[in-house]
């Protein structure tokens, strides 16, 4: 007996090549696209064919590309990566995915070692264009290793890009963006995200912007942060499944008169500064908030480069509101761990409150 | 919609089987994880199995008295395919909840 699955079709709205879909449906349809218009692209991973993946990522598609296209895999994220390096060598574009981040892990000599610098060791002879798809961070009371944070692992990695997306439309265009590059790129999908709804303008990845001068498509919109919120007082910096709980503060704060804005960096390797000097530099303070543990996290990075460019006129330190620093916990504990909203306040406040001398 | 089964675990260690004294759901229902969904009994202790994940319940294995193997379904649950194999829960939207206000005199230099 074969079933054929596919996702539920977006909701047509009003407004042109928009629809309301969730993350899960704005990913599957980029990778159907990618299949369709790439014919050396392929998707690989445990249960990533016949079953369409543990979050239906990969629904149908093997169905619609074939058992060439899209396949599964041993539990082996070794194999899968090690495969994905020779692929990539023999003219392939791998679209391999781990199954949870903390799978990553096996992975790393062949993600660290081999993708990362192939290219490198090979004087641009042997390029690999690969985008590893990795379902991150927490929030789906999962038990250990199926949520980590692992950004700062990634990025910290010459020859390494790394990505993450916060919305259904962001993720639609950075997926195909990835896979357009001939650079390894390390797609982290916030799986708390996954069923959540919105806009996706298929045509468009800026919406409600004309097309940049000699930037037909636009594409020249993703390669840098976005600002999700705009605000006066303060910025708070965030990715991936951060960014709406940001949002979120963003709007209890302007009940006691404090606006915030909320830049989506999108983007952590590499991390787009410029962005960091034009919202900070406007608001003069910043809280830049990750679920990662705190020492050697990402904000350290973000706060640096704050710092670098808005010392002169910056009225506090900048703050970070993260994990702590323990193994990240398992989903009984994800509440106590995760900065909450009450945690961003504070942190808000401490910025709100400093003086100097 | 997807059917998932879940098969009696090993309620100790190294035991074989386990004998239904009672069960506390019945097909139709729809139970949360966690949720105390059958009272069994082994020869070690009698205990209360929580529901292994959210879903509406398909079919329930063994009548009270009946003994069911390690590794034998036990439970079959129904739920969305959207949520059908995944590993942990869909997580609801909630309403921001606040405890934290904020006190500021920005001085707008």
């Amino acid at each position: 007996m074969s079933e054929t699955i596919t996702a539920a079709p977006g909701i047509e709205t009003a407004a042109a090549g928009v629809r309301q879909m969730s993350m899960q449906q704005a990913l599957n349809r980029a990778l159907d696209e990618i299949l369709a218009e790439n014919p050396k692209s392929v998707i690989f991973g445990e249960d990533c064919g016949r079953l369409g993946g543990v979050f239906r990522i990969t629904d149908g598609l093997q169905a619609k590309h074939g058992e060439a296209r899209v396949f599964d895999t041993p539990l082996a994220e070794s194999g899968i990566l090690g495969m994905s390096v020779g692929l990539a060598m023999a003219g392939f574009h791998p679209i391999p995915e781990v199954q949870f981040d903390g799978f990553a892990y096996p992975a790393i000599n062949q993600i660290v070692c081999q993708i990362a610098r192939m290219n490198y060791r090979s004087r641009g002879t042997l390029p690999m264009p690969i985008t590893l798809r990795v379902p991150s961070f927490g929030g789906i009371r999962a038990p250990e290793h199926h949520g980590e944070s692992l950004e700062a692992l990634f990025a910290h990695v010459p020859g390494l890009k790394v990505v993450s997306p916060s919305t259904p439309h962001d993720a639609y265009h950075l997926l195909k963006y990835a896979a357009s590059r001939p650079d390894p790129v390390i797609f982290m999908e916030p799986k708390s995200r996954y069923w959540q709804k919105g806009p996706v303008d298929v045509t468009n990845p800026l919406p409600g912007t004309a097309a940049h001068d000699g930037d037909a498509d636009n594409s020249g919109s993703l390669t840098g942060a976005r600002v999700a919120r705009e605000g006066r007082h303060l910025t708070l910096v965030a990715w991936g499944a951060m960014v709406s709980r940001c949002l979120q503060v963003a709007e209890l704060a302007a009940e006691d008169g404090i606006d915030v804005e909320v830049l989506d960096l999108r983007w952590l390797k590499p991390i787009d500064a410029e962005a960091l000097a034009t919202s900070v530099g406007k608001t003069r303070r910043a809280v830049v908030v990750h679920e990662a543990p705190l020492t050697s996290g990402l904000g350290a990075e973000v706060a640096q480069l704050i710092t670098q460019s808005c010392f002169a006129t910056l009225k506090a330190p900048v703050e970070r509101v993260t994990g702590f620093d323990v193994p990240y916990p398992s989903g009984d504990l994800e509440d106590e761990y995760i900065p909450n909203i009450d945690r961003i306040l504070f942190g808000i406040q401490r910025v709100l409150e400093y003086r100097r001398g | 919609m997807a059917e998932i089964s879940f098969p009696l675990p090993d309620l100790g260690e190294g035991l074989i089987e386990a004998t239904v004294l009672d069960w506390l759901v019945e097909p139709g229902q729809q139970v949360e994880r966690n949720q105390a969904i059958v009272e069994l009994e082994t020869t070690k202790s009698a205990l209360e199995l929580p529901s292994p994940q959210a879903g509406k319940v398909v079919r329930i294995h063994g009548a009270p008295g009946d003994t069911i193997n390690v590794g034998e379904p036990l439970i079959v649950f129904e739920v969305p395919d959207d949520t059908a194999g995944i590993v942990g829960t869909v997580p609801k939207d909630e309403a921001p909840k606040r405890r934290v206000r904020l006190s500021a005199v920005l001085d707008e230099d």
